[in-house]
């Protein structure tokens, strides 16, 4: 891909962004979804969150549907593909199948927090963090006990 | 509405003359969306500086309590302007100027792996994560519970100063400490006997943090769709770590009508009465 366009998407609003960094100064969107934020009946709090991130970071800022949107601005700037990062809610991964079928479409994979092998046991968070935490800290052994599973996302 | 900055047609606004203007920009853009801002900044800016404020020992020390050190980075990393890789690298550049032992900063490396594992499930379940992981362990059959929060819930009107006062802070700040998303998930599912994906719903709507995975899987946790048992408690526990701050002015608490004032073995009676025993 020799003249991309970027698709920065609401996981990587910072400047880790893996498309970012690969290609700086390439012209960047960010679309805001109308379909996802009046389903989800999102509050103006979370939408100028959002705003407020984007006005830091060199993107074009649009409000509609993605695909389209996304496509069209290639098209303004003659593109010959996509670029984006990975991206872990499934609605993207449906998104991108969507503007893989019109463009070259290149996904970019962040750093790992902690590499593991896979596969993974997820079934409890006790056996990935056994797996994770002695990863985490350098050590090839057994690490401390992880704390009790009283959790919440902060 | 724009100060200066000549766009193609559809693009939207980059320059704002203050916070209000950008304010009555998205209302425009946005008319659907309800209320209004919160006081909590978006931006790089606004989260190097958080990040520059953790304190991982004292986190690990307080975290539990309302007015402990916790970081409030989480809308920060949910929306990827703080990658996890940077806070782990700052937690760990932490140790290393402050010659404290690792221990000190144990629980908060552990919350970041609390992130990523939610994350690593989400890729796995997909939109999985909306249906029970488990049957509830409650002893009450699925369709007891309402499938939609009650207005005087949505409203703050309970009038239970605690979860009137959750409800608020959610509304108009759009964050909440984790033990009070604890609480307030525990009273919507075990006292109110609500489906828990209606306040999943709630909380996604509000919370800067908002995170499908890991929200619906915290109120899965509470629920016991994701947990061995349901997460409940008490008056005191809540008073303990809220400072008395919600009991001292509270109706209820005062009346003796506090739905939470009892022990672990009636509340569990109370509320789980078909449960079996774990």
């Amino acid at each position: 891909m020799l003249k991309p366009v970027l698709w920065i998407h609401g996981e990587a609003l910072g400047p880790a962004n893996p498309a970012l960094v690969a290609h700086p100064g390439a012209p960047a969107l960010f679309v805001f979804d109308r379909e996802l934020i009046e389903t989800q009946r999102l509050s103006l709090k979370r939408l100028g969150f959002l705003y407020e991130c984007l006005l830091e970071l060199p993107v074009t800022l649009r409000h509609g549907d993605v695909v389209e949107e996304v496509l069209s601005f290639a098209r303004r700037h003659g593109a010959d593909g996509v670029v984006t990062s990975a991206a872990v809610d499934p609605r993207f991964g449906l998104l991108r199948e969507q503007i893989a079928a019109q463009l070259p479409l290149q996904v970019l994979e962040p750093e790992p927090f902690v590499a593991l092998p896979e596969p993974l046991d997820l079934r409890r968070f006790s056996r990935y963090w056994r797996r994770a935490e002695p990863v985490l800290w350098g050590r090839g052994s057994a690490a401390a006990p992880p704390a009790p599973a009283q959790r919440w996302d902060r | 509405m724009r100060s200066g900055d000549s766009l193609p047609p559809g693009d939207l606004p980059r320059q704002f003359a203050s916070r209000d203007g950008m304010e009555a920009t998205l209302r425009q853009l946005f008319p659907q969306a309800p209320g209004g801002l919160s006081p909590i900044q978006g931006g790089r800016r606004a989260a190097e500086a958080a990040l520059a404020a953790i304190d991982p020992a004292a986190y690990g020390r307080s975290r539990n309590h309302l007015d402990g050190a916790v970081t409030r980075l989480s809308p920060h990393i949910r929306h990827g302007v703080l990658s996890l890789v940077e806070v782990r690298e700052a937690v760990f550049a932490w140790l290393a100027r402050s010659g404290q032992p690792p221990v000190a900063a144990q629980k908060l490396i552990n919350e970041l792996g609390w992130r990523d594992y939610w994350q690593r499930l989400w890729r796995q379940l997909g939109d999985g994560i909306w249906r029970d992981q488990e049957p509830l362990k409650t002893g009450h059959p699925p369709e007891r519970y309402a499938a939609a929060l009650p207005d005087d819930l949505l409203e703050a009107r309970t009038g239970l100063a605690c979860m009137d006062g959750f409800a608020s802070e959610l509304i108009h700040t759009g964050w909440l400490h984790n033990h009070a998303r604890m609480w307030l998930a525990a009273y919507v599912v075990h006292w109110r006997l609500i489906q828990w994906q209606a306040g999943a719903r709630w909380f996604l709507q509000h919370l800067l943090d908002g995170d499908p995975a890991s929200n619906n899987l915290s109120w899965q946790w509470v629920a016991s769709s994701f947990s061995s048992k349901p997460y409940m408690f008490n008056r005191e526990n809540l008073e303990r770590f809220s400072s008395g701050r919600y009991c001292s002015a509270c109706a209820a608490a005062s009346e003796g009508t506090c739905p939470f004032e009892a022990s672990y073995e009636q509340l569990q009676a109370h509320l789980f009465p078909g449960a079996s025993p774990c």
